[in-house]
Formats: structure tokens, sequence, C-alpha cells
């Protein structure tokens, strides 16, 4: 996974991901991703060519339908984003599902 | 997991009334015990030959070897009852109220073999005895948790205590659908492949709930409201919010939980404040049934994302 750019702001951040897996950002890692951002307190968002969804719902990161290769914009607001950013950041260039071929 | 030990006694007892036994000799031998859970005519055995003989079974005399009997001169017969009670048999049944004849009943106080008549036809004296004896050797257990019947589908609600089981049982009756167990359950192993649940025969139809004290749902809510014993379907975890940090959110995966050696879909429900858990529970028995007739609704959304995204990247 790359991630090209990394802003901090008062607990503000956002980072761009590359998708990688073969199938697309299907229900499974949908669900992880929906999964480890639930875990934290402040507002997570996934962009995908403008379009922005509540990255806490698995309906809403379902639906951009992310395709092999996406470019996903991530961005975290709230005292805990910097450690979110870091969980998810994980997410993308370690978890099993999320780099499956 | 628990088997009972079925003696003639209990087998007796129990199932006098439905197959209308009556005892003709041998009582002082009812506390010996039926260790297959089935039905043997002794034909073979009657002839002389003896290389095998299931023995340890109920054994039942109908017309075919009564009428083979009565062709034997006294002398014979005496002879062959004697081998046949040479050996440790728990208790024979002569179906059709056959009368069995002096010299047998005789034999059988000798060595204390309990002996029945029945007045069924054999083939339906071994039908229903099977069928029962099935039943009295079946492994059994209790399960911690209420059950509930949602329109067919056996669900057992656990969770700790004060976590609103009864509660959610409570409004589930309300909502039309039928209790089965109130916060224990008995569950027993059919063909050793199904889970039945039933509850205690004390306190059966009655509930408690907390700040109320019991309650009889059958004359509360109507005969409607009760069921006698269910095939348990599911089983529902009702968990504190916090002990479930990583739910399932999507439920493509199955989870089952062991009752008995028996795999049963399992899922967790976490518990707020505020959630309406009786109409959760309804709505997972009835994902259940979808899923049983082989409908996964999380699947089948995931293979159309799947296939529109590859759709996309082809263009």
């Amino acid at each position: 996974m790359s991630a090209k750019k990394s802003t901090e702001d008062d607990g503000q951040m956002t980072k761009d991901f590359l998708f990688k897996n073969k199938k697309g950002l299907h229900m499974r890692p949908a669900a992880e991703f929906v999964k480890v951002a639930s875990r934290f307190k402040c507002n997570i968002f996934v962009e995908k060519d403008g379009e922005k969804v509540n990255g806490k719902s698995i309906m809403g990161v379902v639906m951009l339908a992310a395709g092999e290769g996406s470019k996903l914009k991530v961005s975290a607001e709230g005292h805990d984003a910097a450690q979110a950013m870091e969980e998810l950041d994980n997410l993308f260039a370690s978890n099993r599902i999320f780099n499956e071929d | 997991m628990q088997r009972d030990i079925v003696t003639v006694e209990r087998f007796y007892t129990e199932q006098a009334a439905a197959l209308e036994l009556k005892l003709a000799a041998g009582a002082n031998g009812l506390k010996r015990i039926i260790r297959e859970p089935t039905v043997n005519r002794p034909g073979l055995v009657l002839t002389g030959f003896t290389r095998y003989f299931a023995n340890k079974r109920v054994q039942t005399i109908g017309n075919a070897e009564a009428y083979y009997l009565k062709s034997l001169t006294p002398e014979d017969r005496e002879k062959r009852y004697n081998t046949l009670f040479s050996y440790k048999i728990p208790c024979i049944v002569f179906s059709r109220n056959l009368t069995p004849d002096r010299q047998f009943l005789k034999a059988a106080e000798a060595v204390n073999v309990p002996i029945f008549q029945c007045p069924l036809i054999t083939m339906k004296f071994i039908n229903l005895a099977t069928l029962s004896l099935e039943m009295m050797f079946a492994p059994h257990g209790t399960e911690m948790g209420s059950m509930v019947d949602i329109l067919g589908v056996g669900v057992i609600i656990r969770g700790e205590s004060g976590i609103g089981k009864s509660e959610s049982v409570l409004a589930l009756i309300e909502r039309g659908y039928s209790l089965v167990a109130d916060d224990i359950t008995k569950v027993t192993l059919v063909d050793g492949r199904e889970v039945m649940g039933t509850s205690a025969e004390l306190t059966r139809n009655h509930m408690e709930v907390r700040g109320i004290g019991i309650v009889n749902v059958a004359a509360m809510f109507g005969v409607k409201s009760i069921r006698r014993e269910k095939q348990v379907d599911l089983v529902v975890s009702l968990k504190s919010w916090n002990d479930v940090p990583d739910v399932d959110r999507v439920g493509m995966d199955e989870e089952f939980v062991q009752i008995l050696g028996v795999d049963i879909p399992h899922i967790t429900i976490p518990v707020r404040p505020g959630r309406d858990l009786a109409r959760l529970i309804e709505v997972a028995a009835f994902q259940t049934k979808l899923k049983a007739s082989g409908y996964n609704p999380a699947k089948e959304l995931n293979d159309r994302l799947i296939a529109k995204m590859a759709n996309a990247s082809k263009l």
C-alpha cells in the first residue's frame, strides 16, 4: 500500500491509500475496516472519486464499490484521530484480507 | 452430556400406558437393565440356533414364535425355554395378548425375567417400543438459557442474569410466539443429529419476571403462548455492549456452538439501553430461517458488489 500524503492539524488527519485487493473492497475487507474504525471515538470518513461515506458504516464503505487499484482518501477527525489513522494504515499495509490476491 | 440407565422398571412405568403393558410374571426382575435401545424377536434361539442372539434387547414373542412353540412336544419346549432363559435377558413381551404357557412362566420366574403382555400386534409394538427406547437412551443435558419458538425457529436465549433475557422472552410472547422454557432448557439428542429443547416438567409454562414474580404464561397469554418441545435451531447470546468490541457486522460467516455434540448456529447481540432486544431476536430467527433455505443476504450482496467492481475495472 502506498500512502501519499499525510497531514495533521488539530486532531484532523487525511491520508490517501491505493487499494490493491484483487476482488476490490468487498464485504470482508469492508467489515475489517469498519471494525477497526468503530473502535475509535473520532469521526472517520472514506472518500472515493468525490463520494464521501462514514467509515464506521458497512453499507457506506461497500457502496463505494472500490475495485482493485482504487484511490481512497481516509480522513479522521477527533482526539484519537492519529491513533485511528495508524491502525487503519496497518490494515492497508499488512492485513491478510486487505492484501489477498 | 448424560445418558441414563434404562431398567425394565422404568420402561414399564413410563411406557405401560402407551404400550398397554401388563406384567404377567417375574416382578422380582424389574431392576434388570435394558442395554440396547431396540427390540428383538427370539425366533432363532427358540429353534435352537444359539451362535448369535441379541439377548441385551427387549425380546418380543409374536404369532410366529407362539405357533412354532405350540408345534413342539412339551419336553422339547422345556429344553428351548431353558436355552432361552440361560441368557441374560432384560424382559420378554408377548404381543397380541398371547398368553405364555405355564412352563414358560415357571422358567421365567425361576430366573426372575419379567414377562409382559401387550394387546398390540407385533409390528406395532416393535415400532412404538423402539421409538420410546430411543428417547430413553438419548443423551441429554441442560442448557442455561430460555427457549422460545419463533415461527418454527427454536431459539435458545442466553445471557448473564439481569441482562434482559426474561424481558425479551416476555416481549416475544406478547408478539405471539411461544415459550418453550424459562431460564433453563432441557435438551435431548434425537437420532444423534437433532437437539430437542423442553422445560422441566415442574416449571413448565411458568416464568419468573423480576419485580413481578412467577407468571403462568399459559394462563396469562393463552395456550398459543406455550410449546412443550421444539428443535433447537439457533442460540442467541445477549452480551453487554462493552464486552463485544468486535461484533460481526456482516453475518457472512456462520458461527456455531455445540449442544450435545451438534453444531447449532450462534449469534451474539450486544445489549445497550434502548435496543429492542425482542425485535432483534425475532429478526435473527427469521434470518436463520432464510439461511436454512439456502439464502444468505450478505453473501448475495457481496457477490453483486464483487461483480460490479470486476466490471468497472474492465472498462
